[in-house]
């Protein structure tokens, strides 16, 4: 197959492939609805975890977990979640939330989309629960 | 010795059938409402690995070719290209494709590279085209070497590479069941393949088949899908980003982060490398065998069940 053909084709079906899966409806990303859901996503990626308290934003698109040895967030990746520690992470201020920078390669930032009265308490927590 | 051999680049030939496969699927998936989910961030990251893995090939292909030409002049045998070879050849680079895999899975150097296979929380077809972009940096080229000195011309052994890849793409869906229990018995199918894409502690290292299962059981990694526990897809700690460079290149960095931090002993730097996936020098991280166990002393009911 000619080159040009190959990548043409390739480019082609990435993009019809990616602009049908969203426009059936496929893109809305996952949204946490109750603390438990929360706590079980968190326990899928550390189960041995002891949680002490869930934190789980008005967006449903995070949770805060707190344990005695810190302070970790779990998070929608796409439709399913994923979780980290957060200890040697810091925050910043955006708007309509933090962003939260982890020194994870696969894992660089998570945007935390909160209202604002939640901003300070998260920030707080992220740095001192 | 025959050394203008041809054969088709069977995987690029399949690309419309990939994609065509893939629309396919997705409609049935969205008519019947099962047999899987998709989601359009990981479908694009998948599909842009497969063509990143294309990429790769074009661009360090020539690596492999160079070591497997140097190979076959190196080699007296020459077995020919008559249809008993091609199939012996597919069998054979079959269990090549096993080995490979295992260490895949086994050894962290090499799973630097498989890694990013796994990295979907989804099991569909374009998972099967979630491909690493680092698989000559492995070095597990030198597994094919047998096959070479035996005698196989090394395009023919590429051409039963291709096909293998291009049988194992089918079985990346959950829209398929199980199949009748010879083929069940014999092939590796989506059941056996759904089994080795689980992240449950129970299918951890397990079912490492290309086209044929009997390897698995034959060598003793084979585990059959429970009706009673579905897998639960992805990696054992999940990705917690999209972006194809980091899918591609995380457990490399991993590695070097691990391996180069200070106060280490020399041999505890290397077991970074080559030790199985979670290995660590203070025992802070869990390897597969780690988790099963763990798991086994919580669910003590389930020692001498499959995959246990």
């Amino acid at each position: 197959m000619p080159l040009t053909v190959l990548i043409a084709l390739v480019v082609v079906g990435i993009a019809g492939v990616a602009l049908l899966i969203h426009t059936t409806g496929l893109s809305q990303p996952r949204r946490f609805t109750t603390e438990a859901e929360a706590r079980a996503a968190w326990t899928r990626e550390f189960p041995l975890t002891d949680i002490t308290g869930v934190t789980l934003c008005r967006s449903g698109r995070a949770a805060l977990i707190s344990t005695p040895t810190g302070p970790g967030v779990v998070w929608p990746m796409g439709a399913d979640s994923t979780a980290r520690w957060v200890a040697d992470g810091r925050v910043t201020r955006r708007d309509g939330g933090l962003t939260l920078h982890l020194s994870d390669y696969a894992a660089p930032t998570v945007r935390l989309h909160l209202d604002p009265d939640e901003i300070a308490l998260w920030a707080e927590r992220i740095g001192t629960t | 010795m025959s050394d203008q051999i041809t054969f088709p680049d069977v995987v690029q030939l399949a690309v419309p059938f990939f994609i065509a496969a893939i629309l396919a699927e997705l409609l049935w998936i969205r008519v019947t409402g099962k047999g899987g989910r998709y989601e359009t961030r990981d479908a694009v990251t998948s599909l842009i690995m497969g063509a990143g893995n294309v990429t790769a090939g074009i661009a360090l292909g020539f690596i492999a070719w160079g070591f497997f030409m140097f190979l076959w002049d190196v080699t007296p045998l020459d077995l020919g290209t008559a249809l008993w070879v091609v199939l012996l050849c597919f069998v054979l680079d079959d269990l090549r494709y096993y080995w490979v895999h295992r260490f895949g899975h086994r050894i962290r150097w090499v799973w630097a590279s498989h890694v990013n296979h796994h990295s979907s929380q989804h099991y569909n077809l374009t998972t099967a085209l979630r491909q690493t972009w680092t698989y000559t940096f492995t070095f597990m080229m030198v597994v094919r070497a047998p096959l070479i000195l035996l005698g196989f011309h090394p395009a023919l052994v590429l051409f039963c590479g291709g096909l293998n890849l291009i049988y194992q793409f089918w079985i990346h869906t959950e829209t398929i069941g199980r199949l009748p229990k010879w083929v069940e018995a014999v092939m590796n199918t989506p059941s056996h393949h759904r089994v080795h894409h689980g992240r449950n502690p129970r299918y951890l290292d397990a079912n490492y088949a290309g086209v044929f299962i009997i390897w698995d059981r034959l060598f003793g990694t084979f585990v059959p899908e429970l009706d009673e526990e579905k897998p639960d897809y992805g990696l054992v700690h999940n990705l917690g980003t999209f972006n194809p460079i980091r899918v591609a290149f995380h457990e490399w960095v991993g590695i070097w982060q691990d391996a180069t931090q200070p106060g280490l002993r020399m041999r505890d730097r290397l077991m970074y490398c080559v030790a199985p996936p979670g290995w660590s020098h203070d025992g802070s991280r869990e390897t597969s065998d780690q988790i099963k166990t763990r798991h086994l002393e919580a669910h003590p009911k389930e020692r001498g069940t499959p995959g246990f």
